[in-house]
């Protein structure tokens, strides 16, 4: 379990983490979304005691992780899977490592064998590809076997198949009963991955909740409404309480499905042109929670 | 240690292991320096010029150092290698600690132990013992080599008193440079800031201040850490106007102890 209470980061003038509160429970898997910039990492280095807080606090299984009597295995973390001295083998590096945190070294061939490393441990991890390194990164993360697992943008670069590989891991892990955290800024693979959302941006939390409440509080639907008679098809549905919005030559309609509102236009002797349910994906509703706190908007030109 | 416990009885702490000891540490620090190839490079090269260079020099010199123009001492050719092999002190000192930021393994390292102090203690401790056997083997290797071509011509050394000293004192004046590049490194973060800004201060700064004038420029002269710490590590200085050997090896330590003591304090507090 991890616990942030007013957890709050700045660098110079700039607020990384502004105040955030939350709980990471075990037995899910719960993904830290947010835009590049909104602070995962720094708030995931400050759960690591790399980062001291400004202020607020944040512990891991009920003490700050720098008092934790075995850190690994305590924690296992991923941060950044170039973190790696190139000229070192896989398996010297999973040695040093279990050797710092007394852990037998018969550990480093398990957690070799687990991300199927096994028959590259040998060489320099200069060599390994960004898939490899990642794999090494969450190998050195399980050396401990560690109740808590944190990883940050575990996906980043992997192939569709290192990224199932990911998922289906993270989903035992949590299976185990463990606490799995795992950022990212791409909505779509964490629909696929997290049990739990957490979004940021610009350091503050945007949402905390389930990812299906996510779902049905923020992947909107409405119908789209095209008709000739546009103005009175609107006056029409308002009048029966539904809430219309018009966007250039079509209505918006929410609070009855396309069927119902269909109907009630041809009972007034209203043609319908177009009636079509339009439901935004997770990854609109992510853009438009985030909107606000996206640090760096790219500008397209044209566009409005 | 004690297990808190939940009143439902639960453990909720894991409690079963023991905090990583020192020894784990060191271990862990001495399978990172041995496990790259860059250490033994750097270490054969310590000693390809420490002792060659030194056989070298007097095997070149000795005829000269014989006869009776010779206005200086064989004592200062006996370990001049090693004057040269600090060069790689540093950079071995360097890469122990900047390899680490370069690549940002400092933050694994930071987060397996997060007592940043150990980490600090366990880097110096490597690296002393380290090049403190290296540098003592590459004199005696270089004594052996160079006292061969001046016992030819009839000033050959015993190994006794000074140049007894000037053996293990070469040792211990590279592991001395290596804990000061390693506290260096610390601070500065950078492979080639580290290596270049030891260097200009045991090399070439350290030669410059004897230009100024007047008894502060000898003082200031003596006291640079290259000059104060070098001392140790021949029986007979080319410069007359240094400390005494122990005397200057102890303000070099001084001087160590300072830059660690800055490099722990900042390295607690900065975040990694």
């Amino acid at each position: 379990m991890i616990r942030a209470h007013q957890l709050t980061k700045r660098f110079g003038d700039r607020t990384a983490v502004d105040g955030v509160d939350f709980v990471v429970e075990p037995g899910r898997v719960t993904g830290f979304l947010g835009p590049n910039g909104a602070g995962k990492s720094t708030t995931m280095r400050m759960i690591l005691g790399l980062d001291a807080p400004t202020s607020g606090t944040v512990s891991v299984n009920g003490h700050r992780y720098a008092a934790s009597p075995a850190p690994l295995r305590e924690i296992g973390a991923l941060l950044d899977a170039h973190a790696i001295h190139p000229g070192r083998s896989a398996r010297d590096h999973l040695r040093w490592m279990a050797a710092s945190n007394g852990i037998p070294t018969t550990r480093v061939g398990e957690v070799l064998d687990l991300v199927g490393l096994e028959s590259v441990a040998g060489q320099r991890a200069g060599r390994f590809s960004l898939g490899m390194g990642q794999r090494l990164g969450i190998a050195a993360a399980m050396l401990g076997d560690p109740p808590v697992v944190v990883l940050d943008e575990p996906v980043n670069g992997l192939d569709p198949e290192g990224i199932r590989w990911v998922r289906t891991f993270a989903r035992q892990l949590a299976d185990e009963g463990r606490t799995v955290f795992i950022s990212s800024h791409l909505m779509s693979e964490m629909a696929l991955m997290a049990d739990h959302l957490l979004v940021i941006g610009r350091g503050t939390i945007l949402a905390d909740c389930s990812m299906a409440e996510f779902m049905s509080d923020h992947a909107a639907s409405y119908v789209r409404v095209k008709a000739p008679a546009l103005g009175d098809a609107a006056n029409l549905l308002r009048g029966r309480g539904l809430d219309v919005s018009r966007v250039d030559d079509e209505i918006r309609v929410t609070g009855l499905d396309a069927a119902a509102i269909g109907d009630t236009l041809f009972k007034h002797g209203l043609a319908v042109h177009e009636l079509t349910l339009v439901r935004s994906s997770l990854e609109d509703a992510f853009m438009t929670l985030t909107a606000d706190s996206v640090e760096y908007h790219a500008v397209v030109e044209g566009a409005a | 240690m004690s297990a808190s416990v939940m009143e439902s009885g639960t453990v909720v702490e894991r409690t079963d292991v023991a905090r990583p000891s020192f020894a784990a540490v060191l271990r862990a620090e001495w399978l990172k320096l041995r496990s790259v190839r860059s250490t033994w490079w750097t270490l054969v090269t310590t000693f390809v010029l420490g002792a060659g260079l030194t056989t070298l020099i007097c095997w070149g010199n000795a005829d000269w150092l014989a006869s009776s123009e010779a206005d200086e001492s064989p004592g200062s050719f006996i370990t001049w290698g090693m004057m040269i092999a600090q060069i790689t002190a540093v950079v071995l000192g360097a890469l122990v600690v900047t390899t680490e930021y370069g690549t940002g393994m400092i933050r694994t390292t930071f987060a397996a132990v997060p007592s940043r102090g150990r980490v600090l203690a366990a880097k110096s401790v490597v690296v002393v013992a380290l090049l403190g056997v290296v540098g003592t083997v590459t004199a005696f290797v270089g004594y052996a080599g160079g006292n061969f071509f001046l016992d030819r011509e009839g000033i050959g050394l015993s190994l006794s008193g000074d140049v007894l000293r000037s053996m293990y004192g070469s040792g211990l004046y590279l592991a001395g440079i290596g804990l000061f590049t390693v506290a260096v490194g610390f601070l500065m973060r950078h492979t080639a800031g580290t290596i270049s800004s030891v260097l200009a201060l045991m090399l070439i700064l350290g030669n410059m201040v004897n230009l100024i004038p007047g008894a502060f420029g000898e003082w200031v002269t003596k006291l640079m850490p290259g000059n104060a710490g070098s001392g140790i590590s021949t029986p007979v200085s080319f410069n007359p106007n240094l400390l005494d050997p122990w005397v200057g090896f102890a303000v070099f330590c001084a001087e160590t102890a300072v830059l660690l003591a800055a490099a722990y304090v900042v390295v607690k507090r900065r975040d990694a």
